[in-house]
């Protein structure tokens, strides 16, 4: 029994050793489609930290992809096509989500909900999930239009808060 | 604050709480004015700040003898002579208690206070007057420059509150007995009852509150009577019990109080030509509480149901400002399945003092927006004084057929009441632009009242809701920049429902069931705002932080946003009756 272990435990070093050699030569970095991937599963806060980690991943980050993809996903029935460009001329999925969907959700509770769950609930959450797209949405444009007011629209600049009528949203809440 | 700090040391201090009004503020608090407390001389007593425990325990002493007594006369003839020195009057109205009897003479009518410190011998009659107070006596002319601290002290404890329950001897109006003493100036408070008791709500729950609310009713009930040395007496009483409330009530009261100061000296406020001023409260205002975005949000459900389907779209808005409620409409047309329609916007305002074109700024950041999201977007601006000026054949309504009219009118057909017929000529204009949908958001209350006093009291009780919900939403979100530009943009509303009269009270606001008898017979069907505008107004008001405090409520089809029971404003929805297309 105990040669029979032995006789694994030098099998599995010796794939150990061959796998750290493969290893070496693996990096992430050069399977962006793995990456993206990857990155495209985590939270918003979790992107955020991704997007300081080198150069590489920040210019991946800044993708509006990923963030479209956070945003959205998880809205079923998909939403209409139009969506990308009124967002893209707004100011972007990235500023959308921190500007209005990141506090809305959080305010709401929901950002758990929806993640998992099944059945009926899953059906009531999407109605919801749709109102709370119209709302995010509306809200967002409410932003870009104040924010022509004060003398041109910043690109996509998150750290603008400029725009007033958003700032319930910014603002700590007492919970 | 310093309210707050005063507070617990009264709490701790604990031997002036029960005494009179003003005892909530009294603290043993070092005092800088030469050893006097800093907080009554304010208030313009010259209390040592050693002797506070003494007066305390005599004010209390006074009170208690008043009130199981019930002799307040004793605050009306007694003389003083050195009003701010409060400890001594305390004393020498004491020992006067102790010392002599009291008589209750016939029971007359009386005057209103003060020339109180008047010397002796100029007084040697004293003059009783009907209650229908006519200033021309000489005794009175002196009325006119009294000092606030007597009136403070005419007014006794007891005397507004128990209006109510001695109702038995003294009927509605309570009258006093004036004694025939030489050398001594009576002076006496006619507290006209307040007129029947409505339920008010209360924010703050303390006596001195209790006495505010009292003491505002019976100051409009004496403006509404004409009982003008009266209500400046009240006025003055409000202000300084108002300083001892805390936060919503104590705003609301001062700006009520000041809204009567002006009716009762004649200082209108003149009806502004700069909107921009306006605006920009009504900027912070929509910052700050959710009103102004429920009725948005609300009013663009509607009309974004009744445009669909169609192809091009024209929105008529009664009060463009500064066109905060579009952007949202236009991204839902934008997204709205089958793609956008051609949008037209015709927005109306009033002329700027200034000559810049408001508007047409407005149009331009909306067209910027349109282009930016792909909307095909026209603006038009109509500058107007008044809706009732313009008419259908000026804004270019082309046939329903090609295009479905939507008119949309936040807070602005109340103003109209103020003429008459005005109201009659818009509804009836609008329906010649054979709209597809109306949409009306107007305060949820009965600031229309003819009457001076029922008016007041409404107003005292929405505006008391309103500055609550302000008060509790503001704590945590808003700067406090944006919660004071915010109560005066309330406060300058309060002013005008007060102070105004004829065409100058523009404030005229009127309940939904009011509307909707309106609109019933002008020609208009409710059109019942679906669970959509529902769901989407409850989602935005938990977004606020006060959001347990405000209730959406379905009203038969139409929504009301509240504050806890109170419904404050209402957001209705109408179309052509059927026959009439």
């Amino acid at each position: 029994m105990v040669q029979l272990l032995e006789i694994g435990l030098a099998n599995v070093e010796l794939n150990l050793v061959s796998d750290k050699e493969k290893r070496l030569k693996f990096c992430i970095n050069d399977h962006m489609d793995i990456l993206i991937e990857i990155l495209q599963r985590l939270d918003g806060r979790s992107l955020g930290s991704a997007a300081c980690v080198c150069r590489l991943w920040q210019h991946i980050t800044q993708s509006d992809m990923l963030w479209e993809h956070l945003c959205f996903h998880h809205v079923s029935p998909r939403l209409p096509s139009g969506v990308r460009p009124v967002v893209a001329a707004l100011g972007g999925y990235r500023r959308l989500y921190m500007l209005c969907l990141r506090p809305v959700l959080s305010r709401l509770g929901l950002a758990r909900q929806l993640s998992g769950g099944g059945g009926h609930q899953e059906v009531v959450r999407r109605v919801w999930t749709r109102h709370l797209v119209e709302l995010s949405l509306s809200l967002f444009c409410v932003d870009y239009y104040e924010r022509l007011g004060s003398g041109g629209g910043g690109g996509g600049r998150v750290g603008d808060a400029s725009a007033s009528s958003l700032m319930f949203l910014c603002k700590p809440v007492n919970v | 604050m310093k309210r707050d700090r005063d507070r617990d040391k009264a709490e701790s201090s604990s031997m002036a709480a029960t005494a009179a009004e003003k005892g909530k503020m009294w603290t043993a608090e070092q005092a800088d004015v030469g050893g006097m407390d800093e907080l009554l001389a304010v208030l313009g007593y010259k209390v040592k700040a050693s002797d506070m425990l003494e007066v305390a325990q005599k004010l209390e002493q006074l009170e208690m003898v008043m009130e199981d007594d019930g002799i307040s006369h004793l605050s009306s003839d007694t003389v003083h002579y050195n009003p701010s020195d409060l400890s001594g009057w305390v004393q020498s109205m004491l020992s006067e208690l102790n010392g002599t009897g009291f008589d209750v003479g016939p029971a007359e009518s009386t005057i209103i206070d003060d020339s109180l410190l008047v010397p002796s011998d100029n007084n040697s009659s004293i003059v009783s007057s009907s209650i229908d107070f006519t200033p021309s006596q000489s005794q009175q002319s002196q009325i006119y420059e009294d000092n606030s601290e007597y009136d403070l002290s005419a007014i006794p404890g007891g005397a507004i509150c128990k209006q109510n329950e001695s109702s038995a001897e003294n009927g509605n109006k309570r009258r006093k007995t004036i004694g025939n003493r030489s050398g001594e100036a009576a002076s006496a408070e006619v507290c006209g009852g307040p007129t029947a008791a409505r339920p008010v709500v209360l924010v703050d729950s303390q006596e001195t509150g209790v006495r505010l609310v009292h003491t505002l009713m019976a100051c409009a009930e004496a403006v509404q009577q004409g009982n003008i040395k009266l209500a400046d007496a009240l006025v003055k009483h409000i202000g300084l019990l108002a300083v001892s409330q805390a936060g919503a009530m104590r705003k609301v009261a001062t700006y009520f109080a000041e809204a009567l100061a002006r009716r009762i000296y004649k200082i209108y406020p003149q009806e502004s030509n700069d909107t921009s001023y306006s605006d920009l409260l009504e900027m912070h205002f929509y910052e700050t509480c959710p009103y102004l975005k429920f009725a948005h949000f609300t009013a663009n459900q509607a009309i974004l149901e009744a445009f669909a389907g169609a192809t091009r779209v024209h929105v008529i808005d009664f009060s463009l400002k500064q066109g905060m409620q579009w952007p949202a409409l236009m991204q839902a047309l934008a997204l709205r399945p089958g793609g956008p329609p051609a949008l037209r916007l015709t927005g109306i305002g009033p002329p700027q003092p200034d000559n810049t074109d408001a508007l047409q700024q407005v149009g331009w950041k909306l067209a910027q927006l349109a282009e930016a999201i792909g909307v095909e977007f026209e603006f038009r601006g109509f500058v107007a004084n008044s809706l009732a000026d313009l008419d259908a054949a000026i804004l270019d309504i082309r046939p329903s057929a090609a295009e479905a009219v939507a008119v949309n009118s936040v807070f602005e057909l109340h103003r109209l009441l103020a003429r008459p017929c005005a109201i009659d000529k818009v509804l009836a204009s609008i329906k010649a632009m054979r709209p597809k949908i109306v949409t009306v958001v107007e305060q949820e209350a009965n600031h229309n009242g003819s009457g001076l006093v029922e008016r007041f009291n409404e107003a005292l009780h929405y505006y008391s809701t309103m500055f609550d919900s302000l008060e509790s939403s503001g704590l945590t979100q808003v700067s406090n920049q944006d919660l004071v530009m915010s109560e005066v943009y309330l406060g300058r509303q309060i002013c005008n429902v007060v102070a105004c009269e004829g065409t100058d009270r523009v404030e005229r606001h009127e309940t939904l069931s009011q509307w909707r008898t309106r609109m019933g017979s002008a020609g208009f069907d409710p059109a019942h705002l679906g669970s959509n505008a529902f769901k989407q107004a409850s989602m935005l008001l938990a977004l606020f932080a006060g959001g347990d405090g405000y209730r959406v409520e379905e009203n038969d089809g139409c929504l009301m946003l509240g504050w806890h029971t109170r419904p404050l404003i209402a957001t209705s929805a109408w179309q052509l009756t059927a026959t009439a297309s």
